[in-house]
């Protein structure tokens, strides 16, 4: 039996999206101009874009882009964010270089990437890796150097040599912090890829969204940002489920202390 | 045995300034000993623990283990830390097998011999529990558990009851002294409190306020296996006590130096 406080409270995301809709719905009637069609218009013309043979690849190319993207940033963000995290010499060689890159819009960035790597999947996929890169890396950095000296020293007197510390302690240590940032990056690498895809149209979902806009089809540009919408939140919500499982021994929630000497 | 050849340790304070932790410290421990350092907080006494466990290199001197130099950490010996410093993402069985492991033993194999050591430590039971989902004195029970794991022949014990209210303490430091009465391992103890270095120790090291001097050391001639309650009631205990209480708060101690 589901109680009522907890059948109101799963049931509060479903009523906020569809208050969402029905404001919308009625702003739109009331407005009632062509490039604002009615929730209703914009939702009807999302089975015809994921039906459609072209629009679907679009899609997983900006999909797959994404997920490379996203792959290749954590590679390289988890170990480089763990190593500035306990070396004072790694840190602040990096440092000023990420500092200089964190407040430039990567997406900005995409001219003069185009420039030198044409329009194709290459410049994308690097945008996105950048736009990953940094939350990655801040928050393995923050998690490897909340570490505790004495969990390493325990480990050294155990015989696990520097190296393994670092990936059986270090790593997993950081683990929650680095998912942290790893879900901030999944985000940011939806949001890059679209805005990387408006800039070099070629192909995507962004190619889609600003295609259609041209066209003057505004149920279409609607329902695509309704689709990425929906894709973000979909991602989100599986990482989210993954990082729960994976950090299972650090949750707040499982915190139950017992009183036993 | 342990040799500690005139150790001095500086380090530097953030404000960049030179700070003498240890002068000149020489101390023999024999094997099987449980000896407790005993001094004010600041007086260095745990850095000399991490010395001899090889975590921090000492500035001036040289600390033996068996005849041979320190020069790093080893499983020879085993650290048991006031912070638990416990790995959270393992569960109490993985905590305690983790040393075994690393050292090459079977996982079936590590997995029994660390069952018998939390039993040993009373935490059967809670095999699967993980960390955060202990008591503090549950937690260092499981750091005992496994520090013991992988044998090492010193335990260094760095104020390892200090985070523990007074019942629980009392506890443990029984617990302890039963464990140790089985295998009798060299234990270097480091303690404020001056009861539980008479209770547990064959010989109790006083020091001295910074910069961190061995003011006296003291051998502790009560009778083993003790029992806290005979003890509380023996007049040499109590001897000891006042004894080595004064010794601390005697401010005039430069001229006690040995």
């Amino acid at each position: 039996m589901i109680s009522g406080h907890a059948l109101i409270s799963r049931l509060a995301p479903l009523l906020a999206c569809l208050g969402l809709l029905g404001v919308w719905q009625v702003a739109a009637l009331i407005l009632s101009t062509d490039s604002f069609p009615t929730a209703l218009e914009a939702l009807r013309a999302i089975p015809s874009i994921l039906g459609d043979k072209e629009s679907l690849i679009n899609i997983l190319a900006s999909i797959r882009r994404m997920a490379i993207g996203f792959g290749v940033a954590i590679m390289v963000s988890i170990p480089l964010g763990l190593m500035m995290g306990r070396s004072r010499g790694v840190a602040s060689f990096f440092n000023p270089l990420l500092m200089v890159t964190y407040p430039v819009p990567k997406a900005a960035l995409m001219p003069i990437i185009m420039l030198w790597l044409g329009v194709g999947e290459v410049a994308k996929i690097l945008v996105i890796f950048l736009g990953v890169s940094l939350p990655v890396i801040y928050h393995s950095f923050q998690g490897a150097k909340a570490v505790e000296e004495k969990m390493l020293w325990s480990g050294a007197a155990m015989g696990l040599s520097a190296m393994q510390r670092m990936t059986r302690i270090v790593l997993p240590a950081a683990l929650p912090e680095i998912l942290t940032g790893c879900r901030t990056g999944l985000v940011l690498a939806l949001i890059t890829m679209v805005t990387s895809e408006m800039i070099a149209r070629q192909s995507g979902a962004g190619n889609i969204l600003f295609n259609s806009l041209d066209m003057g089809q505004y149920d279409t540009v609607y329902a695509m940002i309704i689709i990425i919408g929906a894709m973000g939140i979909g991602l989100d919500a599986a990482f989210e489920k993954l990082r729960s499982r994976l950090v299972r021994w650090s949750e707040p929630g499982f915190d139950i202390p017992l009183s036993f000497a | 045995m342990i040799e500690i050849d005139r150790v001095s340790h500086v380090f530097q304070t953030s404000g960049r300034q030179n700070h003498l932790a240890l002068s000149e410290i020489s101390l023999t421990i024999e094997n099987g000993a449980f000896v407790s350092i005993l001094g004010p907080s600041g007086c260095g006494k745990s850095t000399l623990l991490y010395i001899v466990g090889g975590f921090v290199s000492p500035t001036k001197g040289v600390a033996k283990v068996r005849g041979k130099a320190i020069t790093g950490p080893g499983p020879d010996r085993g650290p048991v830390f006031q912070e638990f410093a416990l790995f959270p993402w393992k569960s109490v069985l993985g905590n305690v097998a983790y040393g075994p492991r690393q050292q090459g033993v079977k996982h079936a194999e590590a997995e029994a011999q660390s069952r018998r050591l939390i039993e040993m430590v009373g935490l059967r039971g809670f095999e699967h529990f993980y960390p955060k989902e202990l008591s503090g004195g549950m937690k260092q029970r499981v750091a005992l558990a496994r520090t013991l794991a992988y044998h090492p022949a010193v335990l260094l014990m760095d104020e390892p009851f200090g985070a523990l209210d007074a019942h629980t303490r009392t506890r443990l430091q029984n617990d302890l002294l039963n464990i140790w009465e089985r295998d009798r391992k060299t234990v270097l103890f480091v303690t404020h409190s001056v009861d539980e270095a008479v209770f547990l120790s064959d010989k109790v090291v006083v020091m001295t306020r910074s910069p961190g001097r061995i003011k006296q050391v003291v051998n502790i001639n009560l009778a083993r296996p003790r029992r806290r309650a005979e003890l509380l009631l023996d007049p040499r205990y109590q001897k000891y006590v006042v004894e080595i209480e004064r010794m601390i708060d005697d401010t005039s101690e430069d001229k006690l130096q040995p």
